[in-house]
Parts: C-alpha cells; structure tokens; sequence
C-alpha cells in the first residue's frame, strides 16, 4: 500500500474546501489548485479493485471502488479541475471556490462509489453545491434559472431513490453494477440518470441553468454532472439499445438548438447536449470498442468542453456580452482567446490531429462493427453538425462577423494558462492516443493507438473526415445570410414547466377558485342562512299552527292571535320559554318514548 | 491632440473575402481529389441493402457533409418560425 492507496480522492476535496473557507483569498485560490492537483495525485495512487467500506444501518457503504472506468473519469474529473481553477485566478468570492470544489469532490464521490446508497448522497450533494455555481452571478436571472435547476434535480432525484429503493428491496443488495433489465426499478434509475444527461426530453434544464452562471461555474459545470450520469450509465445499463435512440435523437436536438440559438454560452450549453448524445449511443451498443469509445469521447470532451467555456467566459469577462448579436470583430484586440477557443472547437468537431478525432472515431466504429446502420448514420451526421454549430458558429459570430466596435483587452494571463494546458491535450491527444488508451477499460478492443496507424495505416479515414468537415464549412457559408442572428430565445422543453406551470395555475385558479367563490357564493351566502332560518322559524310556524286553535278557543280577538304568535316566534328566537312550555314539551317528549317502548318490547 | 484614426484590420478588407472564398472552394475541391488517391475502408461488408452499399460510393462523405449541414440549418430555420420567441418571453413567468 503506498501513500493515498485507499483515501477517496472526492474527500480530498470536500474537506480541502471547508479547510479553504478560512483562508485568504490568494491561499484559498492557490489551495484550490493544489487541491485538484493532489486529488489527480491520489486518483494515481488508485489500485484497480481497491476498496473501503464503512458499515452504516446493516449495510456496507463502500466510499471507494476503483475499476479502470471509474479511474478514467477521476483523472480527468481532477485534470479539468486544475486547468479551471488556474483559470479562475480572478475569482475572489468565497463561496464559489468552495461550491466548485464540493461539487467536484462529490462527482468524483459519484464515481468512486461502489453501493447505491453512496451513490445517491454524492449525487444529491452536486446538485446543491453546483445551485451555488449558477446564484453566484448574483443577477435575477440566475436566480431564477437556479431555483428551476434545483426543482429539476430534486425530481429527478426523488425519482432515482424510488427506483433505488424498489432496487434495493427487491434485490437486498446495495451493490451498483448492471441492473436487470425489465424491471420498474432499473426504469425509474434510468429516468433519474437520463435527467442528468440532459437526455431530451428532460434536457432544457442545462442550457437553461449554465449559461446564467458565472464565467468560472460555466466552465466547471460543463463537466461534472452530465459526465457523471455517463458513468453510472456505463456502470448500470451498458447494452440497453433504447439508449442508441436516445443519444441519436440527443445528437440531433443538440445541433438544431445550437443553430437556433443567439447567446454563446447557450450555444455551447446545447452542444454538450450533442456530444452527451454520442456518449449515450455508445454505452446503448454496449460493446467493449463503444464504451471505450464513450470512456475516450468523455475524457476528451471535458478538455475541448471546458477549452470552449472557458474562450466563452474570457469574452463575457472582458466584453459583459454574450449575444452573437451583440459580439463580434474580437480576433483584433482577443487574439489569444480566439486562437486557443478555436483549436477547442476544431477539436469538438473532430478534426484530425485533435482530440476528437481519435475518441468519437471509437463509438462510430463501434455502430458501424454493430451493424447499427441509421445510428452510424446519425452519428456521423451529427459529427458533420457539431463542425458547423460548434466548430465554425461558435468562433465565427463570437471573434469574426461583424465588428461591434468592441475593443477589450485581451484575457488575463491566469486565463490563457488554463486554456493553454487544455489547448495542449487537445493537440497531444489527438497526435499521441496511447497514454489516454492506456487507461481505457477494454483497451485491448482498440486496434490503431499510435501515430503512424491512425494518420498514415487511416489515410483513408482522414481524407474522408477532411471531405466532410470541407464541405460543412462550405454549407455554412453558402447559408450564412440564413444563419444572421436574432435577439431571440428559442422555446424547448422549459416551456412546459415556465409556461405550463403559469398556465396551470391559472387553470387551478379559474377551476379550484372558481369552486370555493361558487361555494362561498351559493353554500355560504345562500343555502346555510336559509337553512338556518328554516331550523329556527319551521320549529315556530309548527309550534304556532299547533298552538292556533287553542289560543283561538281561549280568546278569538284575531289582534291578541297575532301578538301572541309574535310572542312564541320572539321566544323560539332567543330560545326564552316560560317553563310550563318547557315541562309539557317534555312531558310528551316522555309519553311518546314509553309508548314506543311498550310497543315495540 | 488630434485623434489618429484607427489602423483597420486586414481581413476587413474585401480582397481577403475573395481570398477567402477562393481558398474554400480549394480545400473542398482538393479533398474530392484525395479520394481518388486512397483506399477506402468498406462500411456494412456484410449489409445487402442498397444504403449501406451507398455509404461506400465514391463522395459520399462530401454528400454527407454538405447535405446533412444544408438540411441542419434549413430544419433550423424551418423550426425557427415557430420556436424563435422575443427575449423577454417568459419574464412574466416564475
């Protein structure tokens, strides 16, 4: 056992932040690299199969389970944290620090979590803490965009812990492996994960909530919680084909929204959404190529992901602008961020020599070796849209369009650092596969991993990835005059619950309020006053009729009748009787009773 | 003082949007010749139906990119009449 062997690395984290809240802002910064940088440390130290176990209420809760997946996802889960922490050298708040790295300690929590029980409270606790991340910006958009996003989570939570608790208590087993397939549990698991995948139709959340957070929550929440629900995807439901129709048509959605859209950062928001879609179709073919495919393609597209937010976020930080119609001409005075969120986006779109390329390649051989014609199909289509929304749109409208006259000065230094590392993985990655393969689960399934195999042995491949990409460009400027941006938002799946939510509230106000004024209306105001008078008056009338041949008989002035009928009225009123009233009522009352006894005995 | 008007950019310039269409144009034409030099990967050896036979045509990928990218922005601009809302849609909502 060396140093960190079984210390979950997410701990590290969550603890560090608290230790940080009361430090310095300059120590705190620094700590909250260092911080990243030894949980990349102590994912290191991970030995494969590794575990530690704590009992609690009868079961073994196991902190830390390490297989060559969930290492992947922690080395990278902690990679992207240094780069966005160098990044974010001009954060000074307190809370956003320590929000980012609690969220990113219980991402890896997720990660490293061998039980469901584990699972669920570290996939709680990034739901909160990223909240954080987006009521950072302080605006009352966000404000309102991060209640939606807990609401969201919360559901889609509840949903997952009643699919875990029917799991667990059909099977008596917390252990989180493949769930059997056909059961309400397993379904309910996977509509609680697919939540966070922003699978469509739950998706609307993410290019809701991200974009209204702050330059450093965008880039950090770009690759947390979309990725971890790739993980436990690939953990809980490798092979489950309705997964390849539910990435293809994530892949497709993402594309078209992003072409809709007019504010960078949700540009980027949907194309997460694209390149979640290609993950989900690859652990929906379930083969060991695919869902190392799906391993790769995540580690890469959190580099070019967090590559992209990070360019997005230096010009929100610099311009406070993040409309297409509101930015462009930026290349002459933000060389650098152009230069370094360009290669992001020619590595989102898959171009040779970048990362993309050597990990989407994976998961579109692994549908073709399938047979899965129309998701290769898909697939490479969507590649072919990632280059034109995400690889030209993105750059184009931001940095080139039209000249607003916008002169800011270029990113601070503590920015282009992080992009510059990330820019560096892009580019090695892409031209040496090998170390990223290395740590793939199923690498031996992967047949071309050095240089030479996949750009000379593939010349092929690169030739036809070339065509496509030309020619993509090609449709994007021969539309361009279609392609002029609006100051408009485009409606998607939060309508139901922005829109619909107002809606059902009028229709409960028009329906349950319209009751309760009939009800005040006809039953309160109306019905119980009569019925009242008619317990308090029929009594009397009756007593009255009874009464009127005797009074008659005693003395018929028809003035005197009147009074004295007015008289037993006024006294059924106050409930006054003179006590012979009272006596012969009861003496009858009696009578009768006697007499119904004796008959009925 | 007088103010110096600023220095304008290069590629502002008309001739760079000549230039630059000119070289489009090349790349795509020189990525169709490529073609005719390499050898091409078979996809769906095994499929008999005429789509999967298709994907290994000479072009195909140059179809694909340019056909799925039209088809992209006119089903975006297409859905656009009826998605696309004013930005202050929902400010009325919760």
């Amino acid at each position: 056992m060396t140093l960190l062997s079984n210390i979950p690395p997410g701990l590290i984290l969550i603890l560090g932040a608290i230790v940080l809240l009361l430090l310095p802002a300059t120590a705190r910064k620094a700590g909250a690299i260092g911080l990243a940088a030894l949980g990349f440390f102590a994912t290191s130290q991970l030995d494969a199969d590794e575990q530690l176990s704590i009992s609690f209420l009868g079961y073994d809760l196991m902190l830390l389970w390490v297989d060559s997946t969930s290492k992947a996802f922690g080395y990278i889960f902690t990679l992207c944290a240094v780069a966005a922490f160098i990044f974010s050298w001009h954060e000074k708040r307190r809370a956003e620090n320590t929000a980012a790295l609690v969220y990113i300690g219980s991402a890896l929590g997720v990660v490293f979590a061998g039980d469901m029980i584990t699972w669920y409270v570290c996939w709680e606790l990034m739901a909160i803490a990223s909240t954080f991340l987006i009521l950072a910006r302080k605006t009352d958009k966000s404000l309102k965009a991060a209640q939606r996003y807990i609401l969201v989570h919360l559901a889609g939570g509840l949903i997952l812990l009643s699919g875990i608790l029917l799991h667990i208590h059909f099977t008596d087993s917390i252990e989180f492996n493949a769930l059997p397939k056909g059961e309400i549990g397993s379904w309910l698991i996977l509509i609680g994960i697919l939540i966070n995948a922003a699978a469509v139709p739950f998706s609307s959340w993410l290019p809701d909530a991200y974009p209204e957070s702050t330059v450093m929550g965008g880039v950090i929440l770009s690759a947390y919680t979309t990725k971890t629900a790739v993980y436990t995807l690939i953990r809980g439901f490798p092979g489950w084909e309705i997964l390849v129709a539910v990435g293809c048509v994530m892949a497709i959605y993402g594309i078209v929204y992003a072409l809709l859209e007019n504010d960078m950062r949700r540009i980027l928001a949907y194309s997460i959404i694209n390149q979640v879609g290609f993950m989900v179709c690859g652990v929906g073919i379930g083969t060991e190529l695919a869902i190392a495919g799906v391993v790769a393609h995540a580690f890469c597209h959190i580099i070019y992901k967090a590559l992209l937010w990070m360019s997005a976020g230096a010009v929100l930080f610099r311009t406070g602008k993040s409309k297409c119609t509101e930015l462009g001409g930026l290349y002459k005075t933000m060389p650098l961020t152009m230069l370094l969120g360009t290669i992001g986006a020619l590595a989102i779109s898959g171009v040779p020599l970048t990362s993309g390329f050597v990990s989407k390649t994976l998961i579109v051989a692994a549908a073709e070796h399938q047979n899965y014609i129309w998701a290769w199909l898909v697939l490479e289509i969507a590649s072919a849209g990632v280059f034109l929304h995400a690889g030209i749109k993105f750059p184009y409208f931001v940095f080139f369009n039209v000249d607003r006259g916008l002169r800011p000065k270029e990113a601070p230094k503590p920015m282009l650092i992080g992009m510059g590392l990330l820019v560096f993985l892009c580019i090695f990655l892409g031209c040496r596969p090998a170390p990223l393969y290395d740590i793939l689960p199923f690498k031996d399934a992967i047949e071309s991993t050095t240089f030479s195999a996949i750009y000379v042995d593939h010349f092929a491949h690169v030739v036809t990835m070339f065509q496509m990409l030309a020619f993509s460009a090609l449709a994007f400027f021969v539309f361009l005059p279609w392609l002029k941006r609006t100051p408009t938002i485009s409606i998607d799946f939060d309508w139901f619950y922005r829109k619909g939510a107002k809606l059902f509230y009028m229709a409960m106000d028009r329906s349950l309020n319209g009751l309760n004024r009939a009800a005040d209306k006809y039953v309160i105001k109306t019905f119980l006053p009569a019925l009242a008078r008619f317990a308090l008056q029929a009594p009397a009338a009756l007593t009255a009729m009874a009464l009127k041949p005797v009074w008659r008989a005693i003395d018929p002035d028809e003035t005197r009748l009147a009074k004295r009928r007015d008289e037993l009225l006024a006294q059924f009123t106050t409930g006054t009787f003179p006590i012979a009233y009272s006596a012969a009522c009861i003496l009858i009352l009696l009578t009768l009773l006697i007499l119904i006894g004796r008959a009925t005995a | 003082m007088s103010e110096t008007p600023e220095k304008p950019f290069v590629p502002d310039k008309p001739t760079v949007s000549r230039r630059f269409w000119l070289a489009l144009w090349l790349t795509c034409g020189a990525s169709v010749l490529l073609e005719f030099f390499v050898h091409r990967h078979e996809h769906f050896t095994t499929s008999e139906s005429a789509f999967a036979s298709a994907t290994n045509g000479f072009g195909f990928y140059v179809a694909l990119g340019f056909v799925a990218c039209s088809g992209a922005i006119l089903l975006a601009k297409g859905l656009g009449w009826f998605l696309k809302k004013k930005e202050d849609f929902y400010d009325d909502t919760p």
